[in-house]
């Protein structure tokens, strides 16, 4: 989803700049925020940076003859929200634009707005609808993971659609053109992605399901129910 | 028993569509996998009518100089964020267990 160097008019570099930068002042003062309450949101938000980290470095083959990278945005934007994600998120566009020229500072506007704001909004939409229904908790999760990576490729189709519009057919048939070398290619990725990070969480209910009640990330009717479960797996590992 | 590793299964039953998937998609050998980054360029490319070449950086960029850097930056990025999970994973793994052996 990574919109290299000089391939944005620097007009919408501004546009998605000015767009991104009141995620990344919201996302700060929220860190700040949620640190100073408890010290022990940090592992939980090391679990998730690490997953972004991890997912947004590895560049799968995928079904279109192309290769993609998962974005892990969408457990960090359930646990902590969307101004907090943009922040992890602008840190992997900030690393990968200046060691491995992918993306470009110019361009890391519209990269934040399609990885680490689109996408999560997309996210937290779902979790939002969700979260309070009879809907099992895992089934959430990969929901909205799944969501969260795919709408990021769309916003990235829209971002060069807008900037490229062809000349028969306009942004409609540009859209087109890059949703099916961003989004399509991404559909597959974006499962395996929900299926990991649905796993991760099971992990996660299992050992700090604490954290996640304190968070309010599910009712603690919810994650007690779930982690049923999952408890008597870690006392079976344990002994 | 299986029941509790439903998700595990799952997830690996994904995978290993995918691979299937993948490996008859690339039977022919006709795909060369290149980045969706790449293929976005190449249309930015075709739509507008200028060669890759003459897109210049608008703030000035660092270029890893071969392939073999690029991957190491690559896997230095996945190798933090593994570190990171092995030692909170590894954390509260063992805070519960010895959560566990006091109320024993």
């Amino acid at each position: 989803m990574h919109i290299m160097e000089g391939f944005l008019p620097w007009q919408w570099c501004i546009v998605w700049w000015i767009a991104a930068i009141p995620f990344l002042v919201m996302g700060t003062i929220q860190l700040r925020r949620i640190i100073r309450k408890d010290r022990e949101y940090l592992s939980l938000l090391g679990v998730c940076g690490a997953f972004i980290f991890i997912l947004s470095a590895l560049k799968l083959p995928s079904v279109t003859g192309s290769s993609s990278h998962p974005t892990g945005t969408g457990l960090s934007t359930m646990c902590f929200g969307v101004f907090i994600t943009s922040i992890i998120g602008a840190i992997v566009l900030l690393f990968q634009a200046l060691l491995l020229a992918h993306g470009g500072l110019s361009t890391m506007g519209a990269n934040m707005v399609s990885m680490a704001i689109g996408g999560p909004l997309a996210g937290y939409a779902v979790y939002y609808l969700l979260r309070n229904t009879r809907v099992n908790i895992y089934i959430t999760v990969f929901i909205v993971t799944t969501v969260a990576d795919l709408v990021t490729y769309i916003i990235t189709s829209f971002e060069l659609a807008i900037a490229y519009p062809a000349q028969t057919g306009g942004i409609l048939s540009s859209f087109e053109a890059f949703f099916i070398i961003f989004a399509v290619t991404q559909i597959p990725l974006a499962i395996i992605e929900g299926c990991v990070l649905t796993l991760v969480f099971k992990y996660i209910v299992a050992l700090k399901s604490d954290i996640l009640i304190k968070l309010n990330v599910f009712s603690e009717d919810q994650i007690s129910r779930a982690s049923h479960n999952e408890d008597q797996i870690v006392h079976l590992e344990i002994q | 028993m299986i029941a509790n590793y439903k998700i595990e299964l799952v997830a690996v039953l994904a995978i290993l569509v995918f691979v299937v998937v993948l490996l008859f998609i690339n039977s022919g050998g006709n795909h060369k996998f290149i980045g969706s980054d790449d293929a976005g360029s190449q249309k930015i490319s075709e739509l507008t009518g200028n060669p890759i070449d003459s897109f210049v950086p608008i703030i000035p960029q660092y270029k890893p100089s071969n392939g073999e850097i690029e991957t190491t930056f690559f896997v230095l990025q996945a190798a933090i964020g593994s570190f990171i999970l092995g030692i909170i994973f590894g954390y509260w793994l063992a805070k519960k267990r010895s959560t566990r052996g006091q109320g024993d």
